[in-house]
């Protein structure tokens, strides 16, 4: 049956009506082979607009329809929607730009016609080789995994659990939950106690019922797309039962190795059967496999022997757990620059050199102190110099942190020891946000001394003093605190590696878009949030894995389906040479492929259609939906015509 | 040899350039270009692509084949692709499609390759009134029969 096509053109009132001849138009198309009917308008996007190209489709019997009007990124949808409710297919629709694109720039009205007539001849003859196309929807597993169990984690994680009808795996590498906040003492600007502050959060997150937590584990492998991931989560040997344990501690005092504590940055010792810090969640312990005289052939089972729960298990195994979820956020966090790159600051030569997080911890009431600040030699400090910005020359990168949680330090500093002396020897103080400011003029008012130099400065001691020496000044210190740079985590690269996402230079996981999408990735349905997409404040981090959750919420629904991109490409099987050209140019890896026939496959939920893939197909099997090689070529033939 | 199916009109009309638009960025710059009522030549004509990644090098050829005197192909800015790479593709397959376009008589100049984003209107303006210039001074593309 011959196609019966429509043209409707739009004036636009006096925008495009007084700018263009649109009479001409009409007549002109009238005798176009299949044109039905060619009308103008005055307002297509009016209620009486709509109602007209409805009645004129469903009239007429219009298998497709042109529309001449302003830009489709205003009303293009509309148009659709008319078409859909008309009984056709939205994708047999062509809409062409004569008002933005043609009217407006063009003062000449006859110049302005004649453009204006070859876009509509484009239209048309694109119209005709348009195709119809289904919105596809598949079924989804509402489930998602969340990997890392700091702040960002875990405002994810209690987001998602809200709805019901979903459950939320929780990943985190170490032995407990809550990330770096939880061990420190205060946070700004609010100075209330990290612990308190989260300890609702990691309550809830361990006790609801549709959250599943697993501690001490890490990610094995991820297959699928989004909706529909399989992830293998590896459960690391605790050797001690989750089920039995009750946290009594008992098994600590008998276990006779010592070894530097990491949670407490080293500064004090734990046993091998251990738990971070007192207080920390799950209170279960851990057998350091490493460390453990049992697990390296030296009889021992101390612990075992003090255990009344027999909850210490020897032959505990690595365990692969596989689950199945629809989304995966990644909150891997961050670290402060390594300790070598510290050393030119007499890190690890002066016992009184310490970095910040150090300092958090002899300041935490569970820390190695019980949050006494003390030089080594146990006397309080008199003054104390903040050494800010360190790494950030090489890095190139300010971490936007770590001026507000010095200015922190040095605030508490001042509060515990009123008369000691505070320099901070910085390049640039960056203090954004409402609450920040006040911190900073305070301690300025209280007489912290800022010295500015963009100079690295030459850390010496004499005697039990430390001096730091910088543009020919030189100021003596008890205590000097190193403010590093932040860094991601180390095993994101191998993480970026099984998510198969990127890195940014830096190192810390990419994001969709810089602003628009600062917590999605190019790859659907896995989000970064917290500061394994950049370093960020406590606040940041928590509204990134909120976002991220809302996201995830508003897409995977228990019970619904989802609905995919209508424009993608697609492979004709028969034409393909199985030359891999589109599987290493697809920006989305939604092309892989499929062994056993030899040919390229797109996975509908991961492409997007931006049809670079179908300009490099050496066979023209890759085929871009609704823009399709013949439907530009229709478009080239009437508009490259004088 | 490469053939025109149309001869290009010398009476008078300025011969076309087929412009190729992204969808996100260069087809919004050139919408912002009509929202300021900024001026450029008829023979200025637009087709919208998802991404300048999906200009195949046969669109270009094609335009040409067509009656058209140039080409341009116009991406989001480097780094701002909204499909991350695609404007880069786009690069390196202008890049060796010019190369081939010059064994065929065809001046590179005729076929350009530029970035505008969604808001800059007047850079859109201006690359369409300098590339008409272009295409007028080089005058209508003859190919040889």
């Amino acid at each position: 049956m011959a196609e019966r096509i429509g043209v409707y053109v739009c004036k636009c009132g006096p925008n495009i009506g007084d700018k263009i001849d649109v009479d001409a138009i009409v007549n002109e198309v009238k005798g176009i082979k299949n044109i039905v009917t060619a009308k103008n308008h005055n307002l297509l996007c009016s209620e009486d607009g709509l109602k007209f190209l409805k009645s004129e489709i469903e009239n007429e019997k219009l298998s497709r329809i042109v529309i001449a009007a302003c830009t489709p990124k205003m009303y293009e949808l509309k148009f659709m929607r008319v078409c859909e409710e008309s009984g056709i297919n939205p994708y047999l629709m062509q809409m062409t730009n004569i008002r933005e694109q043609c009217a407006w720039v063009t003062p000449d009205k006859s110049a302005a016609t004649e453009k204006a007539k070859s876009f509509v001849r484009a239209a048309i003859n694109r119209v005709s080789s348009q195709e119809p196309i289904e919105r596809k929807e598949i079924e989804i597993q509402p489930d998602v995994l969340v990997i890392g169990g700091g702040v960002a984690g875990l405002e994810a994680c209690l987001s998602l659990a809200a709805q019901k009808g979903r459950k939320v795996y929780l990943v985190e590498k170490s032995p407990c939950i809550g990330g770096l906040v939880v061990r420190f003492e205060e946070v700004y600007p609010t100075m209330e106690c990290a612990p308190c502050m989260l300890a609702p959060e990691l309550q809830e997150v361990l006790q609801k019922e549709n959250i599943e937590t697993f501690t001490y584990s890490e990610i094995e492998d991820v297959v699928g797309s989004f909706g529909n991931f399989t992830v293998n989560i590896r459960k690391k040997a605790r050797y001690v039962s989750e089920k039995d344990c009750i946290g009594c501690s008992a098994c600590f005092e008998p276990c006779p190795v010592e070894v530097p504590n990491e949670y407490d940055e080293g500064l004090s010792k734990r046993k091998a059967i251990y738990i971070p810090f007192a207080g920390a969640l799950p209170n279960v312990p851990v057998i350091d496999k490493d460390n453990c005289k049992q697990l390296n052939g030296e009889e021992c089972k101390a612990c075992e022997q003090a255990c009344p729960f027999e909850a210490i298990k020897f032959d505990d195994e690595d365990k692969i757990i596989e689950k199945k979820v629809g989304g995966i956020i990644l909150a891997t966090g961050s670290k402060l620059l390594g300790t070598e790159a510290l050393s030119r600051y007499g890190y690890g030569k002066f016992d009184n050199v310490l970095t910040a997080l150090q300092l958090e911890r002899l300041n935490a009431s569970n820390g190695p102190t019980g949050g006494k600040i003390l030089l080594k030699n146990g006397k309080e400090p008199k003054s104390v110099a903040f050494i800010y910005c360190v790494g950030r020359k090489e890095k190139e990168y300010c971490s936007g942190i770590c001026c507000m949680y010095s200015i922190k330090l040095a605030h508490l500093l001042m509060e515990k020891f009123p008369d000691i002396k505070i320099y901070n020897f910085y390049s640039d103080i960056c203090v954004p946000k409402k609450e920040h400011q006040k911190w900073y003029n305070e301690i300025l008012d209280k007489g912290a001394k800022f010295i500015r130099s963009n100079e690295i400065p030459s850390i010496s001691a004499e005697g039990e003093k430390l001096i730091v020496g910088i543009d020919d000044k030189k100021v003596s210190a008890d205590m000097i605190i190193l403010v590093p740079a932040i860094e991601p985590n180390p095993d994101t690269e191998k993480l970026a590696k099984i998510f198969d996402i990127s890195q940014d230079e830096r190192g810390f996981f990419s994001e969709e878009h810089t602003l628009m999408k600062s917590f999605s990735t190019a790859l659907e349905g896995v989000f970064v949030v917290g500061n394994c997409q950049g370093p960020k404040d406590i606040g940041d981090a928590v509204a990134q894995g909120g976002a991220a959750a809302g996201s995830i919420l508003s897409r995977l629904v228990p019970g619904e389906k989802l609905e995919l991109e209508a424009i993608i490409t697609e492979i004709n099987e028969d034409l393909c040479g199985g030359c891999n050209t589109c599987i290493s140019l697809c920006p989305y890896s939604a092309i892989s492929r499929d062994v056993e026939k030899k040919i390229a496959v797109v996975d509908e939920t991961l492409c997007r259609g931006c049809g670079t893939c179908v300009s490099a197909c050496p066979t023209g099997a890759a085929r871009a939906k609704h823009f399709t090689k013949e439907q530009i070529f229709a478009e080239i033939k009437e508009v490259a015509k004088c | 040899m490469l053939k025109q199916s149309v001869n290009p009109d010398l009476s008078g009309n300025e011969p076309t350039i087929v412009s190729f638009l992204c969808n996100w960025c260069s087809y919004e710059g050139a919408d912002k270009a009509g929202n300021a009522r900024l001026s450029y030549p008829a023979n200025i004509r637009i087709i919208r692509v998802m991404c300048s990644g999906r200009v195949d090098p046969q669109f270009v050829i094609q335009a040409f084949k067509e009656g058209a005197s140039g080409v341009l192909i116009l991406g989001c800015h480097p780094g701002d692709c909204h499909y991350k790479k695609g404007n880069y593709k786009a690069l390196r397959r202008t890049y060796l499609l010019k190369k081939t376009l010059q064994q065929l008589g065809i001046e590179e100049e005729r076929v350009r390759l530029d970035w505008v984003a969604a808001g800059e209107g007047e850079r859109f303006a201006k690359v369409a009134n300098e590339m008409a210039e272009t295409i007028k001074n080089l005058g209508p593309l003859q190919l040889s029969v």
